[in-house]
């Protein structure tokens, strides 16, 4: 199996765009770890006194309106945009890959009581039931990710569901069932390895996404507590301030378009990758 | 073909009670009581000359709040299909009513959008896939990709400082669909005057959807372009012209047409925050606000409605796939 | 893209030809959010009551610019010696904006209305609920009761707005949903014309008014929901009147072109309320006196008034408006002194024992949650400032932003540690709700302050219908509060207007600005 990811990698990366975007979502990621020794400004540290400057050698990019540096605010909120993107996702990757099993291999009754849980989810107004959701919760960080959570495991589940009512008739996974192998045991080893791939391009898309939902939800207030430095947040609270500061909207608006950018072709470029091969 | 649809519609009932059943318990779950609520002041004090919340309890009484969830829960239900959503708690005004005058308002805005992204992003993910890999072709994703990426509020605000403001250019009009006293003005007047309107809101709704449906026709086309019975026209000697147009497209605009049957329910959603920026009273500034308020009539009554109308669309899109993708009709009819 | 733009020139062509004029005669103002209902009685919503406010007239109305009661619906009242009993009598000539008479009648019929349990008036049976009873007399002269003698009696009978009797008359009509409530009859200055659901609300003025009539023609109100969109159409000029956020006020709307066009009105109101953080008693680690007090020195909040609100606004030590004489201005401001704090903290046993950074005190880390509402501007740049500070001297705060319902909720139930909120006074003032013990469970007096002299004299205030005597007992109340420090009392923020210069006459009264007095100029003066 090592050699089929390997492939898919060696076509990912025949693509110089795939290889940039690749490149900024791992320095993103050390951006986050790395935040500390990335600035001398803690992301909270507030200061009357300097209260929205414009970029200067002292604040690269500006400060807030409470005299934050917004450079330091991007860079530990990276902590925080990527946590919710892979947690939410992470979430829902599981739930998905458990419920789309599920369905996909016993097929019947469970594939019937399943499909009809996916329809039911497809038909909410997603957006509308996070905020119905937040609002019972009440907003905080972990509670978004759980409701994103929760909400977005029906495009997972579909696909692992579709691969496995696919892959189960083959051969060699009925062969393992002749030779005795237990339902787990083929299910872990045989077919959700195949399954992988589609589900890892679908979390590309779904860290990008959640991101903007969270950065959605900060507009409406129902995002990150204040002194938080989601880039969500950062963003929707600079829109006060558009025509007098416009570094304040720009630096995490840049960051925002960035990041998704860069999952998105990721995402795309595996996807492109990954096709030819399953055919 | 019947005894499928006649299934398809059996299977819709649970999903249905699924759906009212989750949106009741959620909302019944959350904080805020709708009686209390309404003794409050609503700009972010707590006016100090109010007083006796033994009152909250006779508001209580009032909603029919003080009964047990599953007496709620069937009781609503009975209503809901006598089409009887109630009335909200906010002003009293029968829920339909409201919903009748929010979803023109989403609908108008939601077929604009959709007309205007697929008109552009068919075209534009076909004349990707005519030279897939090209510069033009990676400059498009890219430029696909950065317009998905930024945020619908962000460009609201940006489109309003700049292009309807009053510091720099005023082009456009910047709340609501329509001036005050437009409605002297005779009726292709009051068209134009909408249209104008509708500009800014509609360019922050249409430019994140390119991205999808432009990647997708491009990838559905190429998939046709690469199958065999392309091969074969071509070595008949046919243009490529005809190949394209005749047997290509015809065959990758399938899945956008039962596409188009998912995309249906968003029609109805209306977008909170677009609504929200530009004062535009549709569904989902209906629904925000009612969420904000605990008014539960009209947040059940949007779900519920919501979800029918999703349930109905999604089971045409499969209809339309059955009818139109052959090879499904006659696997079908082999088994 | 070519077809884009000629497509757009083409609209914006044609629709130039359509131009609407925007009506010089009309006043154009904004509200945030849409009224629910125009009934006086089951109003809770402050854009409402605004609204309202023209529809509907009064028994009695205040001068502005001496804040006396002056006649309105009656032309004549008297209060009985032992203070219990007021007596109205009525104008003859007030009719309906239907065309009918408005009688004694009316006043009954609403008061019953807003005392039957099955009407959803719950807040302003509130206001009404010391009134034993109201009697007619004749045609035009109603007499209230009162349970016993209140000094604010008569401000409360002197705001009540009768309700038409003669259009309820439909038993099988549900009060709360008569379609009155979305095209109300009154007999004010100004009558309903039209509600555009979810745009706006059109008033016309009443050319058959009994009093006198305002001179501009017709007010709309528009519902706008974002702030800053609110901002830019007021600088296109579609909106004549605005309410500006300290923001606004500082930096954006200086330019010579906003100038020319608009003034702008700053009100430092007596009612204005003010901002606090309050301190929930019942939970051991606000108990000690010396912790509440400590606080108060981790705020600079003549910094935060200079920098965050951009100088608008006034420090306040006490629950009494500065304005007033009720202020005891003897008692001193705490400066922001992390070590005076960090020492009262010690003296109450808080320090960190064992090393981590924060305070402890027998085994138990400093840490509090506090609570405020979204949708504030201020509080979103106040709270993490609060946080950075009480982070320095070691004490962990949890802040947590909640949604208006689930804040009041959290308020009623008196199940936060600390909240962020704001009292918007009354007038005249008066303290009870919010101070009283009684009030301390079920009313406003949600923090759970009991203090027995304060009790003896907020009652006492109650019943004393002196001004100056009742200043001197607020003032005694103003001090033993500041020492307790229940609150930590932040500041009063005064009412920041923008209105177009067409309109003539604009006065800024104690209270506010009077727009039934404004006059029109269709043309700009130089």
């Amino acid at each position: 199996m090592n050699g089929y990811w390997g492939l898919i990698w060696k076509q990912f990366f025949k693509s110089r765009m795939n290889r940039c975007a690749l490149i900024i979502v791992s320095a993103l990621f050390f951006v986050a770890l790395l935040a500390p020794w990335l600035t001398s400004y803690e992301p909270n540290q507030y200061d009357l006194d300097s209260i929205l400057l414009t970029p200067s050698s002292q604040h690269w990019m500006g400060t807030d309106d409470q005299g934050r540096d917004v450079m330091a605010r991007l860079i530990y909120g990276s902590r925080i945009s990527l946590s919710v993107g892979f947690v939410a996702v992470g979430i829902y990757v599981l739930i998905g890959i458990f419920v789309g099993a599920l369905a996909g291999y016993y097929g019947g009754w469970w594939d019937m009581v399943i499909s009809r849980a996916i329809e039911v989810m497809l038909c909410f107004p997603t957006f509308f039931l996070i905020l119905a959701v937040l609002a019972f919760l009440g907003p905080s960080i972990y509670n978004i990710m759980i409701v994103i959570g929760v909400t977005q495991w029906t495009g997972i589940a579909r696909l692992v569901r579709g691969e496995f009512l696919k892959l189960r008739e083959r051969e060699f996974v009925q062969a393992s069932e002749v030779m005795g192998a237990g339902d787990f045991w083929i299910m872990w080893k045989h077919l959700l390895p195949n399954a992988l791939a589609p589900v890892l391009v679908s979390a590309m898309f779904g860290v990008a996404d959640a991101i903007l939902t969270e950065t959605s939800l900060s507009f409406l207030g129902f995002g990150v507590p204040p002194q938080i430095p989601s880039w969500g947040s950062v963003l929707s609270q600079a829109q006060n301030y558009m025509d007098i500061a416009w570094w304040l909207a720009l630096a995490p608006g840049l960051a925002i378009f960035v990041t998704i950018t860069a999952y998105n072709i990721v995402g795309e470029g595996l996807r492109d990758a990954v096709d030819p091969h399953l055919k | 073909m019947l005894r499928y649809l006649t299934r398809r519609l059996l299977l819709l009932i649970p999903t249905f009670i699924g759906i009212t059943l989750i949106t009741f318990v959620v909302i019944r779950l959350a904080p805020g009581d709708p009686a209390a609520m309404k003794l409050q002041a609503a700009q972010g004090t707590i006016s100090s000359d109010r007083a006796a919340l033994e009152v909250i309890a006779q508001t209580r009484k009032l909603y029919g709040l003080d009964q047990p969830i599953s007496v709620q829960y069937i009781s609503w239900v009975k209503r809901v299909l006598t089409f009887d959503f109630g009335d909200s708690y906010k002003d009293h005004r029968p829920v339909l009513e409201k919903i009748a005058e929010a979803l023109p308002i989403t609908l108008l805005l939601n077929v604009i959008t959709l007309f205007i992204i697929y008109v552009i992003a068919i075209p534009w993910g076909v004349f990707s896939a005519l030279s897939p890999n090209s510069v033009l072709d990676r400059l498009s994703a890219l430029i696909l990709f950065i317009l998905y990426s930024l945020p619908s509020f962000w460009i609201a605000i940006l489109l309003i400082v700049y292009l309807g403001g009053g510091d720099h250019w005023n082009l456009f009009p910047i709340a609501g669909l329509m001036s005050d006293g437009a409605e002297k003005l005779p009726w292709h007047g009051q068209l134009l005057n909408v249209l104008w309107h509708l500009v800014l809101p509609v360019l922050c709704l249409t430019y994140g959807g390119f991205s999808f449906l432009a990647r997708f026709s491009r990838a559905t086309l190429l998939e046709v372009i690469q199958q065999d019975f392309v091969r074969t026209a071509y070595a008949k000697g046919l243009s490529r012209f005809r190949v394209m147009v005749h047997h290509a497209f015809r065959n990758a605009l399938i899945p956008q047409l039962t596409l188009l049957g998912t995309l249906l329910p968003s029609l109805l959603g209306g977008s909170v925050i677009i609504e929200q920026i530009f004062s535009i009273p549709g569904m989902g500034r209906l629904g925000f606000e009612a969420v904000l308020s605990r008014d539960y009539p009209v947040v059940m009554a949007i779900a519920t409605i919501s979800a029918l109308l999703t349930l109905v669309s999604l089971l045409l899109s499969d209809l339309l796939y059955l009818c139109v993708d052959p090879r499904i009709r006659f696997e079908r009819k082999g088994k | 893209m070519r077809w884009v733009t000629s497509f757009l020139s083409v609209l914006f062509l044609s629709q130039c030809q359509f131009q609407v004029e925007k009506n010089s005669q009309e006043l154009v103002s904004r509200i945030s959010l849409e009224p629910d209902v125009l009934n006086p009685i089951l109003s809770t919503a402050a854009s409402e009551m605004e609204i309202e406010s023209f529809l509907f007239d009064s028994l009695l109305k205040t001068d502005n610019t001496t804040l006396e009661f002056q006649p309105n619906l009656a032309e004549a009242w008297e209060i009985s010696s032992d203070q219990k009993q007021f007596t109205f009598h009525l104008r003859k000539d007030v009719l309906w904006h239907d065309g009918r008479p408005f009688t004694a009648e009316d006043v009954l019929f609403t008061f019953e209305k807003i005392q039957d349990p099955k009407v959803d008036s719950a807040m302003t049976r509130s206001y009404f609920k010391d009134v034993l009873k109201v009697e007619k007399e004749d045609d035009f002269t109603v007499r209230f009761l009162y349970r016993y003698p209140y000094f604010k009696a008569i401000h409360m009978l002197g705001g009540f707005q009768p309700l038409p009797k003669h259009l309820f008359q439909d038993e099988k009509v549900d009060f709360n949903q008569h379609s009155f409530s979305r095209a109300p009859i009154g007999t004010g200055p100004y009558r309903f014309k039209e509600w555009k659901t979810g745009r706006s609300i059109l008033l016309e003025r009443n050319e058959s008014y009994w009093g006198e009539k305002p001179d501009i023609q017709q007010l709309s109100f528009k519902i706008i929901p974002e702030p800053a969109v609110a901002l830019q159409l007021l600088k296109k000029g579609e909106l004549d009147v605005l309410e500006l956020n300290g923001l606004q006020w500082a930096r954006q709307t200086d330019t010579p072109a906003f100038r020319k066009s608009y003034q702008k009105h700053r009100i430092d109101s007596p009612a204005g309320g003010y901002g606090y953080i309050g301190w929930n008693l019942r939970k051991p680690i606000f108990q000690d006196r010396k912790v509440r007090q400590a606080m108060a020195y981790l705020i600079d909040q003549q910094a935060i008034i200079d920098k965050l609100l951009f100088g608008l606004g006034r420090v306040t030590t006490g629950p009494v408006s500065s304005a007033t004489d009720g202020y005891d201005h003897t008692l001193p401001l705490k400066p922001f002194d992390p070590e005076q704090a960090k020492r009262l903290l010690k003296e109450s046993g808080w320090e960190d024992h064992d090393g981590d950074g924060w305070l402890d005190k027998k085994g138990e880390k400093f840490q509090f949650n506090l609570l405020f509402p979204s949708g504030s501007n201020f509080y979103e740049k106040f709270a993490p400032i609060f946080y950075e500070n009480l982070k320095q001297v070691g004490i962990d705060v949890h802040l947590q932003r909640m949604e208006w319902v689930a804040f009041i909720r959290e308020a009623e139930q008196r199940k936060y540690d600390a909240m962020i909120g704001g009292w918007s006074g009354g007038w005249p003032p008066e303290f009870y709700q919010i101070w009283h013990s009684s009030q301390s469970d079920q009313g406003s007096n949600h923090v759970g302050y009991k203090n027995s002299e304060v009790d003896r004299l907020l009652v006492e205030a109650r019943r004393e219908f002196d001004q100056s005597k009742r200043d001197a007992i607020h003032r005694k109340i103003h001090r033993i509060i500041y020492e307790d420090q229940p609150y930590l009392f932040l500041f009063e923020t005064p009412s920041l207007v923008a209105r177009h210069r067409r309109f003539q006459n604009v006065i800024e009264y104690k209270m506010g600005l009077d727009v039934k007095e404004w006059r029109v100029n269709a043309s700009l003066p130089d």
